[in-house]
């Protein structure tokens, strides 16, 4: 079989297919069966270990059909955004025993695996496209069955609301790259990622400027770059918190995949050119996302304001040369992914019980102390306190930014890093400082919940206190 | 008819589209506004193939995808606007408003 089917193909292969399994294994079990539930586990964590065993190659990667290209960046992407389909997948299931947060109960758990996968499965779409057509329906993989997933409780009227918030912007973001796309293959004359590299070596044209325009209005909407990150604090209050959860890490790694496919592929030969328009988007973008963070008082809410800063952030390292970026935003997706998703499994855990508001968050310290230094762990890494994964993910990321001589840009970053710690140190300040008012319900956590905060606790500690860990990743490989 | 004429032709839809967007307060007016602007995209995809592009099969097929894929996009707006409906029996986009800062 493996003369037809190259080994490195075969998780790709697996999660196409996974959605399939679980959803049509509904059909043959009751309505409480856990067995799709069992099934999903099984799969996610299956293809999660098969991605850990395809050896990192250095250089241009192996093909599939000539068109799918399996390189080191592409399989670390795959790690993240398979991190990210369970952890999600793990959050979203005491959703569907209970409401939370004022809503109610969401039903349906397979099929929501299902659009989970499908998610991530345009995500592998992404990082592994060669020409632009996959390119493009990578990414509309990707991001349909957010739509869906947004407005996956039908009972619940904010979250048809942010649906259609949503789907009204991403697909303004979809013409405007598909417009973008369609200049690139007029200047080109083909869509293969190689030939446009080669034709634009060969010389520019307004063509191609008017295209790259295009091209990062619409992948700012989807990335929440600053003037059309407006949908994303609607979007991700209105959706339920493990939606929001995986919006803000499987799409947004998604969209910065994209782009990083895009500035050290096709459009390589201008990054130069194109650098200062990167540096100004990221830096009113990690500007704008701190200001709007500060004035904060629901959690959700908070949490799509520091998204929309750490996507400022991630934008600093794409002005560095192609291997440094890409190690250092994959890197930093990694940590992003594990501190934020440690935040919203305690947000859920309290969720279950209050309001997700700050003031929610009162008297934690003496209700739940080691909930509460997750939470101060969590905040900590997200902020970049040097112990903790985050400051090593930013440190890459600014070290890859200042590499090229951005210095400018990198102080103001280091500069917003302050602001920044005053609201994530607000949010702890209410866990461990502010008295509760009144009686507080007792929180209870599931095995689950108390088994994963522990485990991406020690994740985050563990990535900080042990650089070494970082520098092997470092050294280890050459994107 | 030239290439030039069919890029300004693809580029006044996208506008209008762009223009029926900020105007139209109505959301099916919305997503028609956004169909014509993925429609101006196909415009410019199919002249550059029959026009300049020495791989003019891969821009022809470009825009069956693209209509492929709008449709499936399409399909889950409308019902998430179902939803929006049922809910206020009306679809004007002002009714938007109980998620704000």
């Amino acid at each position: 079989m493996s003369q037809y089917i190259p080994n490195f193909i075969i998780p790709d292969a697996l999660l196409l297919l996974f959605p399939f399994i679980v959803i049509g294994s509904r059909l043959f079990c009751d309505y409480k069966s856990k067995i799709p539930w069992r099934i999903a586990n099984f799969g996610f964590i299956a293809i999660f270990i098969l991605l850990n065993l395809i050896p990192l190659a250095s250089g241009e990667g192996r093909f599939f059909i000539s068109n799918w290209r399996v390189d080191d960046f592409g399989v670390l992407m795959r790690e993240v955004l398979m991190v990210s389909a369970i952890l999600g997948m793990w959050l979203s299931k005491d959703y569907f025993e209970h409401g939370a947060d004022g809503k109610p109960q969401m039903h349906q758990i397979a099929e929501f695996i299902g659009a989970i996968a499908f998610a991530t499965f345009g995500g592998f779409t992404v990082v592994s496209a060669c020409d632009l057509l996959t390119f493009f329906l990578g990414l509309e993989i990707a991001t349909i069955p957010m739509y869906a997933l947004t407005a996956w409780n039908k009972q619940d009227q904010m979250g048809s609301e942010a649906a259609t918030k949503y789907i009204l912007m991403g697909s303004v973001a979809t013409a405007f790259e598909l417009f973008g796309f369609s200049y690139l293959y007029g200047f080109a004359g083909s869509l293969h990622f190689n030939e446009i590299q080669h034709a634009i070596t060969n010389g520019t044209s307004p063509l191609l400027w008017l295209s790259v325009l295009f091209l990062f209005c619409g992948i700012g909407f989807k990335l929440t770059l600053f003037p059309f990150y407006t949908w994303a604090p609607d979007v991700y209050e209105g959706a339920p918190t493990p939606v929001t959860a995986v919006l803000s890490v499987t799409s947004k790694a998604t969209a910065i995949a994209f782009l990083v496919v895009l500035v050290y592929g096709p459009l390589a030969p201008i990054q130069q050119q194109i650098a200062p328009l990167i540096a100004l988007l990221a830096g009113v973008t990690l500007f704008v996302g701190n200001l709007g963070a500060l004035k904060q008082s629901r959690l959700r809410r908070f949490m799509a304001y520091s998204s929309i800063a750490q996507a400022g952030y991630i934008m600093v390292a794409l002005l560095g040369p192609a291997t440094m970026g890409k190690t250092a935003i994959v890197y930093y997706l990694f940590v992003y992914a594990v501190s934020n998703y440690l935040a919203f499994f305690i947000f859920g855990i309290i969720g279950h019980h209050r309001e997700e508001t700050f003031a929610s968050l009162r008297g934690l310290s003496k209700q739940n102390p080691s909930l509460a230094i997750a939470l101060a762990i969590s905040m900590f890494s997200l902020a970049g306190i040097p112990p903790l994964a985050g400051f090593f993910g930013k440190f890459h990321l600014f070290f890859s930014g200042a590499s090229t001589g951005h210095y400018v840009l990198v102080a103001f970053a280091v500069l917003n890093n302050v602001l920044a710690l005053f609201y994530y140190l607000q949010l702890i300040k209410s866990a461990w400082v502010d008295e509760p008012d009144g009686h507080l319900t007792p929180l209870r956590l599931t095995k689950r919940q108390r088994g994963v905060v522990i485990l991406l606790s020690i994740a985050v500690v563990v990535i900080g206190f042990m650089p070494f860990l970082s520098d092997n990743i470092f050294a280890g490989f050459n994107l | 008819m030239n290439l030039l004429n069919c890029l300004i032709l693809a580029f006044l839809l996208f506008g209008i589209g762009v223009w029926g967007l900020m105007r139209r307060r109505h959301l099916i007016g919305m997503l028609i506004s956004i169909e014509l602007m993925l429609n101006a995209a196909n415009i410019n995809f199919i002249s550059f193939a029959y026009f300049t592009a020495h791989d003019a099969t891969a821009g022809a097929l470009f825009s069956i995808f693209v209509i492929a894929v709008t449709a499936c996009e399409m399909a889950i707006a409308l019902a998430i606007i179902v939803t929006m409906y049922r809910r206020h029996k009306s679809l004007d986009a002002d009714q938007l408003r109980d998620l704000h800062d």
